[in-house]
C-alpha cells in the first residue's frame, strides 16, 4: 500500500503567559492511500492540534513546530513556508470542520464558497465552476442544486449545512481529507447519512480521510484504522477490529467501558474514567494516564512506557505489556468483547527507538 | 406502578412568528411517576426541549395543564404559591459554561436559590449547606470561593447539578446534562445523577439525543417526532420491541462501539406517508401492551397488537 501521510516524531508546544503548553509530545502515526485513520481521544489530547497540524492552521506564534516530520506524498510540510502552504491547502488537502452553523460564511451565497475554491485552485470560467459546484451540491446529496447554489447558508438545516461543507472540501479532489468531529453538532439520523455520504464518496473519488472524533461508535462505523490520543501522545493504536476487540491500553479500556452498551439490561454503574485530562503545561512524568488509572504500577510514575508491537499493525504504549509487569484484567463490559485475532503476536514485542510503525 | 408526580394534559406550546404559527409542543400528554426517570429522545427541533422548559414553566403554555402533585404549574398564582413550585421543580442546562454566571463565586451560585427560599437563617448555615452541596456532588469546600471559569466542564456541570439541589427539589428536569462533556466524564455525571437519585429518592425528566445513554439511565423512555410524542414504553421494552416506525429508523441510526455490528447495520429511514388515514381518521396515542402507547392509526394499532 502507499503511504500518502506519514507523521513522525511531532511535537507542537504553544507559548503562553502561563508557560510552554506542550500540546502534542512525539505523535507518529500513518495514513495510506484510500484508507480512514480515526483519531480519538478526549478534548485536549491533541486530536485537533495534528490535524490541524497537517493543514499547518495551528497560529505560529503562540504556537510552534518543537521537532519532527509531516510527510505529505513524500515531502515534508513542516518547513514550508505560507505561500506553498496555500497551493496544497484546499486542493490537496480538504477539510470539514466541526460546527457546519460557523464554518460557513453567512453573507455569502453558497455557490460562490463553492466556486471561491475551484478559482483559486484552478484555471477554470466562471460557466464551468458553477457547473461544477451544481455537481458537487448533487453528488452530496442536496436536492435542487441548481436553486440551492444561490442561497445563503441561513437558509439550510444543520445537515444540509454540513453537505455543503463537504461540498466544499471536495471541491478541488483532495488526496487527504481531514474531518475534525463533522457530526458531533448533528443528530443521529443526519449523523447515520453523512457518515454513509462521506464512505460513499470515498469509495468513489477514493480518498483518504483522517476523522477525528469522540464517539466510538462513529469510529466502529467509519474507521479502518484506530488512533487513541492522550495528553498530546498516540497511545494505542490499531486496525478497528484490534482496538475494539483487543484493545492493551488501561485508557481504551476505560473509554470503552464508560460507554453503556444497548443490549445491557443490568443496571449496574457505568466505569467512569476518574479525574481529568493532565494539564499539559507540566506534563506528568512517567506515564501521563497513571494518574488516572487503577491499573498504574510504580514504574508508570517514574517512567515514560515505550511502544510495544503486539501485531504488525498494533502499537501499545503501556508498562502493562513489559514481560515482567503483573497479568491484568481489563473492565468486565471490556472483556466480554474480547477475542483471539489471527495476527496477533504470542508475545509483545519492544519497539526499538526509531523503528516506523508500519 | 407507583403515585403520578406529574401530569401532563394535551400541552400545547405554540410560537408565534412571522411567518405562522410553529407547534414546537402540540398536543402532549403522559405522566411521571414518583421516583422514576423519564428519558425524552428525538431530534433537534422536535420539542423535546420546549416540553421541558413549558413543564417547569420557562415558557407559558399555549394549552392544556401541567400538574403536579395534582395542582396546575400554569395559570394565574400568587407569589407564594410560585416559589413552592419554583422550589419543588429544578432544572440543569445542557451548557455548563452558559448556564453559570460568570461573574458570581461558586458559593453565591448555588446560594442563590437558597437565598431566594430562605432556607438559611444565618451566613454560617448557608455556608455550610453549600459546602454539603459541594461535597454531595464530589467537589469540595475550598472550590465554595472560586468563579466558574476555573472548572473544567465536567466540573462546571457538577456545580450545576449542585445549584439545582440546593433548595431540596423533588423533581429535576435535565435537558440534555452531558451531550458538552467528554465520553470519560460523561460516565462520571450520569453516575452522579444516578446515585443522587437513590438517596434523595428524585424524580428526573432526561432529556437527550444520545440514545444509548438515555436507554442506560431512565427506567421509560419517549420518543418525540414533530411536536408529538410518538412511543412511549419502558426503555427495555422501546429498545427491544420498537413499534412505530420513527422510533425504528432512530434506533436503526444509532452507531454502536462495536465494528462487525457496525459492518452489518443497516439504516432504516422513515416516511411519514406510510400511515394509511382513513378519510377523517386522525393519528391516536394508544396503549399496546400495558405501558407501551404508540401514535398510530386504527389499522396500525390492530397490527401491533
Amino acid at each position: 500500500m502507499t503511504r500518502l501521510l506519514e507523521v513522525k516524531d511531532l511535537a507542537i508546544s504553544f507559548k503562553t503567559y502561563g508557560g510552554e503548553v506542550q500540546a502534542i509530545r512525539g505523535v507518529n502515526f500513518h495514513l495510506n492511500k484510500g484508507e480512514t485513520l480515526a483519531i480519538v481521544g478526549e478534548s485536549g489530547s491533541g486530536k485537533s492540534v495534528t490535524s490541524q497540524a497537517i493543514m499547518k492552521l495551528i497560529p505560529m506564534p503562540p504556537g510552534y513546530f518543537k521537532r519532527g516530520q509531516i510527510l505529505f506524498d513524500g515531502r515534508d510540510i513542516v518547513p514550508m513556508s505560507e505561500k506553498e502552504m496555500q497551493t496544497i491547502r484546499g486542493k490537496d488537502i480538504g477539510m470539514i470542520f466541526q460546527d457546519p452553523m460557523t464554518s460557513l460564511n453567512p453573507t455569502m451565497r453558497v455557490g460562490k464558497q463553492i466556486t471561491e475554491v475551484l478559482f483559486k485552485h484552478e484555471k477554470i470560467s466562471s460557466e464551468a465552476a458553477k457547473k461544477r459546484a451544481i455537481e458537487l451540491l448533487d453528488l452530496v446529496g442536496i436536492p435542487m442544486p441548481e436553486k440551492r447554489i444561490g442561497q445563503f447558508p441561513h437558509e439550510f438545516s444543520g445537515g444540509m449545512r454540513q453537505r455543503v461543507v463537504i461540498a466544499m472540501a471536495l471541491a478541488a479532489n483532495p488526496k487527504l481529507l481531514i474531518a475534525d468531529e463533522p457530526t458531533t453538532a448533528l443528530d443521529v439520523t443526519i449523523q447515520a447519512q453523512i457518515l454513509e455520504l462521506m464512505k460513499d464518496l470515498q469509495k468513489k473519488i477514493d480518498t483518504s480521510i483522517i476523522f477525528i472524533t469522540h464517539d466510538l461508535g462513529v469510529v466502529a462505523n467509519v474507521a479502518d484504522r484506530v488512533a487513541v490520543m492522550y495528553a498530546g501522545q498516540v497511545v494505542e493504536s490499531g486496525t478497528v477490529d484490534e482496538i475494539f476487540y483487543d484493545p492493551r491500553h488501561p485508557y481504551t479500556w476505560g473509554l470503552l467501558a464508560s460507554m453503556p452498551s444497548l443490549d445491557s439490561t443490568d443496571q449496574e454503574k457505568l466505569t467512569a474514567i476518574p479525574g481529568t485530562p493532565p494539564d499539559l503545561t507540566n506534563p506528568p512524568k512517567g506515564d501521563a494516564f497513571a494518574l488516572r488509572s487503577s491499573y498504574a504500577m510504580k514504574i508508570d510514575f517514574e517512567q515514560e512506557p515505550p511502544m510495544y508491537k503486539v501485531s504488525d499493525t498494533h502499537f501499545v504504549k503501556s508498562w502493562l505489556l513489559h514481560p515482567d509487569a503483573p497479568k491484568v484484567e481489563p473492565p468486565e463490559a471490556v472483556k466480554a468483547k474480547i477475542r483471539q485475532l489471527p495476527n496477533t503476536y504470542q508475545h509483545p514485542v519492544l519497539m526499538k527507538e526509531g523503528e516506523k510503525n508500519d | 406502578m407507583t403515585e403520578k408526580l406529574l401530569e401532563i394534559k394535551h400541552l400545547k406550546q405554540h410560537f408565534f412568528t412571522q411567518k405562522g404559527t410553529v407547534k414546537a409542543v402540540d398536543d402532549l400528554s403522559f405522566d411521571i411517576y414518583k421516583g422514576e426517570t423519564l428519558g425524552l429522545v428525538g431530534e433537534s427541533g422536535c420539542g423535546k426541549s420546549t416540553t421541558g422548559r413549558s413543564i417547569i414553566r420557562l415558557y407559558e403554555a399555549t394549552g392544556g395543564e401541567v400538574l403536579f402533585n395534582g395542582e396546575n404549574v400554569h395559570g394565574k398564582k400568587s407569589r407564594k404559591k410560585l416559589l413552592e413550585f419554583n422550589r419543588k421543580m429544578q432544572m440543569i442546562f445542557q451548557d455548563p459554561y452558559a448556564s453559570l454566571n460568570p461573574r458570581m463565586t461558586v458559593a453565591d451560585i448555588i446560594a442563590e436559590g437558597i437565598d431566594i427560599h430562605r432556607l438559611a437563617k444565618t451566613k454560617k448555615e448557608r455556608m455550610q449547606r453549600v459546602h454539603e452541596l459541594l461535597e454531595t456532588v464530589g467537589l469540595n469546600k475550598e472550590h465554595a470561593n472560586r468563579y466558574p471559569h476555573e472548572f473544567s466542564g465536567g466540573q462546571r456541570q457538577r456545580i450545576g447539578i449542585a445549584r439545582a439541589l440546593a433548595v431540596d427539589p423533588e423533581f429535576i428536569i435535565a435537558d440534555e446534562p452531558i451531550s458538552a462533556l467528554d465520553v470519560s466524564i460523561q460516565a462520571q455525571v450520569v453516575n452522579l445523577m444516578k446515585e443522587l437519585q437513590k438517596e434523595k429518592g428524585l424524580t428526573y425528566l432526561f432529556i437527550a439525543h444520545d440514545l444509548s445513554m438515555v436507554k442506560y439511565i431512565s427506567d421509560r423512555i419517549g420518543v418525540m417526532y414533530f411536536g408529538k410524542l410518538v412511543e412511549l414504553a419502558p426503555a427495555d421494552e422501546l429498545y427491544e420491541n420498537p413499534l412505530h416506525p420513527y422510533t425504528k429508523s432512530l434506533l436503526s441510526a444509532i452507531p454502536l462501539p462495536d465494528p462487525d455490528y457496525e459492518r452489518n447495520r443497516t439504516r432504516k429511514k422513515y416516511d411519514p406517508s406510510i400511515h394509511q388515514l382513513q378519510d377523517g381518521e386522525k393519528m391516536e396515542f394508544r396503549e399496546v401492551k400495558p405501558g407501551h402507547f404508540v401514535m398510530c392509526t386504527e389499522d396500525e394499532f390492530k397490527t401491533y397488537l
